[in-house]
């Protein structure tokens, strides 16, 4: 696999992968999946590397001396948060952590890796700090747990059962893009998160608002509401998909004409769903249009141009 | 969400063998099922995605029309012989979620949705049918979308499913599958009502698969009609929901089926009604004689007592559509 975009370097005298549980493990994994992280746990004499999709790989004792001695973190524990180009992006030295359990943290961590993205790229650099800052926080708290002799009692809440992530192949646009994913992950979280096709919105993500829309074996559905291994083996279309040969789709031509929009974020689903149903042969009138798209929710309220873009596409590009 | 692992049985028995297992749940379309995972109000250990089951046909017999399991809500609604025969059954379906949503929900998907009951959909809110003991929100909270007949001590959750109103009117009958064996069931007798124990919604069994929904094509049918009314023109849950099929010979009534929906903990036929119809002339005057006779021991709160008069004057509609506009 490519190398991640950014890495966490948690300083952390007492870890050892012996006191390391697999459920533990197996949810900072996940979390660094998600966010195309790597993370480097550095003990007293011994450094080791954690990649979302290979074992843990033991850099030794020369990689933790440097990596102290880079840092200049003597004998305290320390997070640090370097982005793509080595620089440091976030630091927190001696954490003074109240003791957060495990699944607290990683609750906070997912809370922040679901919270909905409106400005999608400024938004993500600062997730990313979030989201490191939280799992980073489950490396020091597991550790912090191993340092006492009597240790701490486990939440009286079940562990999370064990994942099974999967490999799975899905053909978008015209593409076929390979991928190990938990049975939980969304399409939708598939295509923004690990294909890099963020246009596919996350209004949301409940099934109620269309900006996820996407065609999947030709038929518009919501990719919120769709697992990503049930997506498999079905020709998936975005948004990003839907120009041919650098020329835009006369519905997004008619959007654009017509000024259907005032935000854009519904603008992806609305587009998605009347390419449909011009499709399905149902814009025949204005109020089986309105029918027919009343599962796409635009809180601008351009309703009236989308309705009128849809009109145009159906007419061929006149005015409507 | 919960973690969970995912499973594709190839084979019925694979599927039966997987669903049979604690902790299992069937997966179809997924508008119900990952919703409410991404809620935490259901928690399944193991999906069991069922697509690759061969349950999606549409199939028209003599007298009957199949409606595979997984076949989509859109391909029954639009399904030609479903529109010429069973006219109800389409405008039902049409009437209920989005286009998108259509297109993913399955037919046994639609059977088995869960109440759209914001208690129950809420996990800090005691529900009984969520957290069976628990208590129920609803009872003191607001209940304008909450069900006036069926209801329990326990819940007032209403079955939130259109299409199931006009199967209950049209007598369909659901065909079941497990390793015992198949067996079928009428559709007024698959749900169960909530009683103590509102967390059972239905008969069907661990290890058990929907397989068929079967739709009689009678000429009752052919002349059937859906009705809903709902707080916005479309893409809503009904607060009064109406299917009605008539046979009018000569003027007279000769048989009917009524079933109301948005106003029951399960798709609620209308038996009283029915018999107030049957050997009546078709006029106004019947309809609203009969109409009379819905929801005569309903259960209302202030918030829901609208729906009786609502779900009455809905059945009055439906029955003037159906008879051709008789006065």
């Amino acid at each position: 696999m490519p190398t991640p975009g950014c890495r966490v370097l948690a300083f952390a005298r007492a870890w050892s992968p012996q006191r390391a549980t697999s459920e533990e493990l197996r949810a900072i994994r996940s979390h660094l999946r998600g966010l195309g992280a790597e993370l480097v746990i550095v003990a007293a004499d011994q450094a080791w590397r954690l990649r979302p999709d290979d074992d843990l790989f033991t850099l030794g004792e020369l990689a933790a001396r440097e990596l102290h001695r880079d840092h200049g973190v003597k004998g305290e524990d320390a997070v640090l948060v370097l982005d793509h180009e080595h620089r440091i992006v976030f630091e927190h030295r001696q954490p003074t952590l109240d003791q957060p359990t495990l699944l607290a943290s990683l609750t906070a961590a997912t809370e922040a890796m679901l919270m909905p993205a409106p400005i999608a790229f400024t938004r993500r650099g600062w997730m990313q700090t979030c989201v490191v800052t939280g799992f980073a926080t489950v490396v020091l708290a597991s550790c912090r747990q191993h340092d006492h002799q009597d240790p701490v009692p486990e939440p009286a809440v079940a562990p999370p059962a064990p994942t099974h992530e999967i490999d799975i192949t899905l053909d978008v646009n015209g593409q076929k893009r390979q991928l190990r994913v938990e049975p939980r992950v969304s399409l939708l979280d598939a295509l923004r998160e690990r294909l890099s096709l963020p246009g596919t919105k996350k209004g949301c993500d409940a099934g109620q608002c269309g900006a996820c829309t996407v065609h999947i074996d030709g038929k518009r559905m919501l990719s919120c509401l769709t697992l990503a291994a049930t997506a498999q083996g079905k020709p998936i279309l975005t948004i990003e998909g839907l120009a041919k040969g650098g020329e835009l789709h006369p519905v997004q031509k008619a959007f654009i004409a017509h000024d259907g929009m005032q935000c854009g974020f519904c603008t992806p689903g609305q587009i998605m769903s009347a390419v449909a149903v011009l499709a399905d042969g149902r814009a025949t009138s204005d109020a089986e249009i309105q029918e027919q798209m009343s599962g796409n929710i635009c809180r601008c309220g351009a309703y009236p141009n989308i309705l009128a873009s849809i009109k145009s596409a159906r007419d061929g590009g006149k005015a409507g | 969400m919960n973690p969970f692992s995912y499973s594709r049985p190839a084979t019925e028995q694979e599927a039966f063998a997987a669903l049979a297992e604690p902790g299992a749940s069937a997966l179809a379309g997924g508008t119900t099922l990952v919703d409410l995972m991404r809620l935490e109000v259901m928690r399944p250990d193991k999906v069991v995605d069922l697509s690759a089951l061969p349950y999606a046909k549409i199939e028209t017999r003599a007298s009957s029309i199949m409606l595979g399991a997984l076949a989509s809500n859109t391909d029954v609604a639009y399904h030609p012989d479903v529109v010429a025969k069973l006219p109800a059954l389409a405008d039902a379906i049409r009437s209920g979620a989005s286009g998108q949503i259509r297109n993913m929900a399955s037919v046994s998907g639609n059977l088995l949705q869960r109440t759209r009951c914001s208690y129950f959909r809420d996990p800090a809110s005691p529900c009984n049918k969520r957290a069976p003991g628990s208590g129920c929100a609803a009872l003191e909270g607001f209940t304008r979308m909450h069900a006036v007949v069926g209801t329990s001590n326990d819940c007032i959750a209403a079955h939130p499913s259109d299409m199931c109103v006009a199967l209950a009117a049209l007598d369909a009958v659901v065909h079941l599958k497990s390793k015992a064996g198949a067996r079928t069931v009428k559709l007024v007798e698959f749900h169960t009502l909530p009683d103590d124990h509102p967390n059972i919604e239905s008969v069907l069994q661990p290890g058990e698969l929907v397989t068929a929904i079967e739709v009689p094509t009678t000429p009752l049918a052919a002349k059937s009609r859906y009705v809903k009314v709902r707080d916005r023109a479309s893409y809503a849950f009904a607060l009064a929901s109406a299917a009605v099929a008539l046979d009018v010979q000569d003027g007279t009534i000769k048989d009917a089926r009524v079933a109301l929906g948005g106003v029951g903990t399960k798709p609620w036929r209308e038996a009283l009604v029915e018999q107030a119809l049957v050997g009546q002339p078709a006029t106004q005057a019947t309809f609203e004689a009969a109409a009379h006779q819905a929801l005569a021991k309903a259960d209302t709160r202030p918030d829901n007592a609208f729906k009786v008069p609502l779900a009455r004057r809905v059945i009055v509609r439906t029955l003037g559509l159906v008879a051709g506009g008789a006065k």
